[in-house]
């Protein structure tokens, strides 16, 4: 597959990241989109690292550090979570308005 | 031949995967829509020259990950809820928004012309040059990254207690 191909695929999952993160309802439905576009960020990193770059290493410190940060952020996301099921009985992000402007 | 099939094999376990995540409203369905997704990813890191990535993918993202997710679900909502009806309004309206922008980010991938370069030698791929990338030019980010993780499960296990009253 040629990088523009896998532009596209990245491009792909990040638009179905995007789509699960505009219209579940469900928070750790949304935290599980924006893990797919964490994905597609790094799935796009690999490709340019291995066709257009000459020293490949930096490519792969960069999608290691994107997992890493995705593992705090999770850790993070899900405590939230469980805090807000244990206090508000609810995790439905239509009814968490109590921000809404 | 067999490589590009197995390629395009992975790819099919990327989109599927994603597909199934962001489509049903079913959360242990999500989470495994995600798990295969990621599976997908790993394999195509794999193809992409970087067999430890693809290490580090399933063993991160597939093992902790996605069994953290499993893990919250558990303690939040049971299984048994069901789940709450799509507005369809803003289905449609968030469907409409990601072509929009999924169009116009297609549109830049095809004008856009990146120099092609002839692929590095083989030890530059290794672990080894990872390892010793990581201990000298990227040292600072890489002990960056180890506090922010420490940081990030101190603030987890500080927001997930339960809350005591305040101290008088």
């Amino acid at each position: 597959m040629t990088l523009e191909g896998y532009l596209t695929l990245s491009l792909m999952l990040f638009c179905i990241g995007v789509f699960a993160v505009l219209s579940q309802r469900n928070l750790i439905a949304v935290l599980i989109g924006v893990e797919l576009m964490m994905n597609a960020a790094s799935l796009n990193v690999m490709a340019f690292n291995r066709f257009s770059v000459t020293d490949p290493t930096t490519g792969q410190i960069f999608v290691l550090i994107i997992i890493g940060l995705a593992a705090a952020e999770v850790a993070i996301f899900l405590s939230i979570i469980v805090n807000l099921y244990r206090t508000r009985r609810t995790i439905d992000a239509e009814q968490l308005t109590e921000l809404q402007g | 031949m067999l490589e590009q099939a197995v390629i395009y094999l992975f790819a099919a376990l990327v989109l599927s995967g994603g597909l199934m995540a962001a489509w049903t409203r079913h959360i242990l369905y999500a989470i495994i829509g995600l798990g295969i997704s990621l599976f997908g990813v790993a394999g195509l890191f794999l193809y992409l020259g970087s067999p430890f990535l693809a290490a580090m993918q399933l063993l991160i993202y597939i093992g902790g990950i996605t069994v953290a997710i499993v893990f919250a679900m558990m303690l939040s909502i049971a299984m048994t809820v069901t789940p709450p009806e799509r507005n369809r309004a803003k289905t449609v309206f968030a469907a409409v928004c990601t072509a929009a922008f999924g169009l116009g980010v297609f549109q830049l991938v095809r004008a856009a012309r990146f120099p092609a370069v002839s692929p590095a030698p083989e030890e530059a791929w290794s672990v080894g040059a990872i390892g010793h990338a990581l201990l000298t030019h990227y040292n600072l980010v890489f002990e960056t990254l180890s506090v922010v993780l420490l940081l990030a499960i101190m603030g987890a296990i500080l927001i997930a207690r339960p809350q005591r009253k305040a101290a008088s």
